[in-house]
């Protein structure tokens, strides 16, 4: 019901700011979350790499504080529950949390023309529930023989008692759990918002792209979301009561369950949590690119319709994470041919994009850059892919680097340029307050140089037969020879990491300083600029009437010397 | 008072489309986590070479069957509750209490299933048998315990304000035959066939 009628602004402080039901300050909770937990997994991923060009040494400034008991270098295990962690960490607390919570949040009920969304309550339980997960992951980390060492896939048998006798992995799979259910809450809320409370006139033709994308994700989010969620139900049970759903039948021990099973249904929910995280950037970057080239999006149409496609296949080609598994080649040339169909929607989104660059007026934004920066690293990624979804490169490229460098550019460095290209476009909307745009600029220079070098150097490095998740590779003569390589890679990850306290720096100054943003400082005509910077509680003084779709730049009809018009207002005719 | 007392508090049928899609929703999300146990109790008794595995401890098929049918009862008994609640005539709340003591003592039997299964030898650990059925009926057991708080929930509004919001008896319905639908799978898929 908030859609429709105004309630009050609540007026004590757990009200207002804890416990609030506002979605834009539910969004700026999960956001101030999302960037504390991309910090912990970015100085994780800090000391992986530092493992991997110096084995063995002592990390420098905090390896004593967190390895003590070997005078701070990071211990075989140690090394093991730091890459678990990182992934996990960045995937479920760091970009889920900032894409979809906070911007879902912020921008669908005000690009929609609602006053909040549909199931307040909901949304604020849906922080609530993030908050416990994240806090189980936390202390996971403290508990004797330490967090969670499987991957993040947790694979069994690694993930058994066996294969990692601590209580961590329990505590990881009950995170995930309850980060799961705090997912499954949201995309209740954004569905039902989506389809219930767009204003008069806010037709599926008229929303923004970044709805249609948060839109995709939430559907994916509410199906398959609750696949993890009854896989680590099986995985407690499996730990903590002595099933043996995932422990393969022996004489010996009984078992009767199958590993592979688990496997089955991690990536049944796993594939589409990449496009979970892909669907809102692919969105934000269709809208930011028709904003800043100042014309309409290219083809607004067939790319809503390329990223349901995408949003369907990413559900039945699961199987190309598998294929070293022994599935027979039947399947398995249907799930490459699945996997590569994909590329077709891929394709037709890049063209869009392109075609909407193509002559147009750039402003080249920090918001605009990080959004081109989406198209360039989701390009490397989306090509490399095509060697991992044919079962005969696979095989040999399976567990390598290259799969390293290839997720990490299409699930990782995208969903995190285009949070990036949000996060510069909203804050002024969000806190009435603008980013520093040379801060900004500086940012996306030194982020994109040293990302790109440090993911092309992992294909190499990959390709060369560098493995994944290696304690120690200098053992080997063979993969010794890639040192120079992994050297490389970590001195532009450093560079990297340390180019991402520009981005914190700014986003700690703009917030402590004055508010100085305009209403509409980019001259876009979407809702949530047609109300003032940060909008108030309610949002909406009265419900706005749509008349036109979200990108109508440079269009001949505009009148007074304009090259935008709000949604708001009718083309002259 | 007495004349009105069943008429649910007002609220627009906008609203209660809003609720009915969400719950719609939900319901989607939680049949692909059960789906996902279902399944995986299919995949893994298909790769027995005997079921039920030589030596197992059969749990009660008695208790099972009379908790089916007292299970399908509650149902009917809310939806009866739940026309009442519509149409605005008397009776929601003997429905409803009917449907609730029902569904209370379902997981009377459901307990006894459990402490006659444990008490017999038969663990989670013992087997691959043993830790399905407790796995899906633990499952299945934590949504009988949150529906068991809703149609307690709703039964008490209806106590306090003579009828409950409509939107919400029907989601905590809904909910309800949900769960009684889920035990129709367990039951046919797990106990007979």
């Amino acid at each position: 019901m908030s859609g429709d009628h105004i309630h009050p602004r609540p007026t004590s402080f757990l009200r207002r700011y804890v416990f609030s039901t506002d979605h834009k300050v539910i969004a700026k909770q999960f956001m101030w979350m999302g960037f504390v937990w991309l910090f912990v997994g970015g100085v994780m991923a800090m000391m992986i790499r530092w493992q991997l060009a110096h084995p063995g040494v002592p990390v420098p400034l905090v390896g004593k504080l967190f390895y003590p008991r070997s005078s701070g270098a990071v211990p075989p295990d140690g090394y093991n529950t730091l890459f678990t962690m990182h992934g996990t960490i960045m995937i479920f607390l760091g970009l889920t949390p900032l894409m979809i919570g906070a911007f879902g949040n912020f921008c669908i009920p005000l690009m929609i023309g609602a006053r909040d969304m549909i199931f307040p309550t909901l949304n604020m339980l849906s922080f609530w529930t993030l908050v416990p997960g994240a806090l189980v992951g936390l202390f996971s980390l403290f508990v004797p023989l330490g967090a969670a060492e499987g991957g993040w896939t947790a694979y069994p048998t690694l993930s058994s008692t066996i294969g990692t006798p601590g209580t961590g992995e329990t505590m990881w799979a009950i995170s995930v759990f309850l980060i799961g259910a705090s997912s499954i809450m949201g995309g209740i809320n954004y569905i039902t918002t989506t389809v219930r409370l767009r204003a008069p006139g806010m037709t599926w033709g008229r929303l923004p792209l970044t709805v249609w994308g948060l839109f995709f994700t939430s559907i994916l989010n509410v199906l398959f979301l609750p696949v993890i969620g009854s896989a680590m139900i099986l995985m407690v049970l499996d730990r903590a009561f002595g099933t043996s759903f995932f422990v393969p039948a022996t004489i010996a021990h009984g078992g009767g369950g199958d590993p592979i099973l688990y496997q089955h249904l991690f990536w049944i929910f796993g594939h589409p949590e990449v496009y979970i995280l892909i669907l809102p950037a692919w969105g934000f970057v269709g809208d930011l690119l028709s904003f800043f080239a100042r014309k309409p999006a290219f083809g607004y149409k067939v790319t809503v319709g390329a990223m349901a496609a995408v949003t369907i296949l990413s559900a039945v080609v699961y199987g190309h994470h598998m294929f070293t598994t022994g599935m027979t080649a039947m399947l398995g040339e249907s799930f490459m041919l699945l996997t590569m169909i994909i590329s077709v929607p891929g394709e037709i989104l890049f063209f869009n994009w392109l075609h909407t660059l193509w002559r147009g007026n750039l402003r080249l934004t920090s918001s605009m850059l990080f959004a081109m920066g989406v198209i360039f690293v989701f390009g490397l990624g989306g090509l490399t892919g095509i060697y991992l979804a044919t079962i005969s490169t696979d095989i040999y490229l399976h567990d390598t680097y290259f799969v390293v460098g290839h997720f990490h550019l299409t699930m990782a460095a995208s969903a995190l340029f285009g949070t990036f290209a949000a996060c510069y476009f909203w804050f002024p909307k969000m806190y009435g307050k603008v980013l520093s745009e040379r801060l900004g600029k500086l940012h996306f220079w030194t982020t994109i140089i040293p990302l790109t070098i440090v993911f092309c150097t992992m294909f190499v490095s990959g390709y060369g037969g560098m493995p994944r998740r290696y304690y120690d590779h200098t053992g080997n003569p063979y993969t010794a020879e890639l040192q120079w390589l992994n050297d490389i890679t970590t001195v532009a990850a450093f560079v990297l990491g340390a180019a991402q306290l520009l981005f914190a720096w700014n986003v700690i100054k703009t917030v402590a300083g004055k508010r100085t943003a305009a209403q509409n400082p980019w001259e876009v005509g979407t809702l949530e600029w047609t109300v003032p910077s940060p909008p108030p509680h309610h949002n909406f003084d009265s419900i706005p009437l749509v008349v036109t779709g979200p990108h109508e730049f440079s269009n001949p009809a505009i009148r007074d010397g304009k090259d935008w018009i709000y949604q708001t207002e009718p083309l002259a005719s | 008072m007495s004349a009105t007392a069943t008429c649910p508090p007002a609220e627009t049928t906008r609203h209660r489309v809003d609720v009915a899609f969400g719950m719609a929703i939900f319901i989607g999300a939680w049949s692909m986590a059960f789906l996902t146990l279902f399944l995986s109790f299919l995949i893994i008794r298909h790769r027995q070479p005997q079921w039920p595995p030589p030596g197992v401890m059969l749990p009660s098929l008695g208790l099972a069957a009379a908790g089916t049918a007292v299970l399908l009862a509650s149902s009917v008994a809310l939806h009866a509750a739940l026309r009442r609640l519509r149409a605005g005539a008397r009776g929601f709340s003997a429905r409803w209490a009917a449907g609730l003591l029902l569904a209370l003592v379902f997981a009377g039997l459901q307990t006894a299933l459990w402490t006659g299964t444990w008490r017999a030898g038969a663990y989670p650990d013992s087997g691959i048998y043993e830790g399905l059925f407790y796995m899906l009926t633990w499952f299945h057991g934590a949504h009988v315990a949150c529906g068991l708080v809703a149609l307690l929930w709703v039964a008490g509004a209806a106590a306090r304000a003579g009828a409950p919001r409509l939107s919400t008896a029907s989601s905590v319905a809904v909910f309800w035959h949900f769960v009684d639908a889920l035990w129709l799978v367990l039951f046919v898929g797990f106990f007979l066939v």
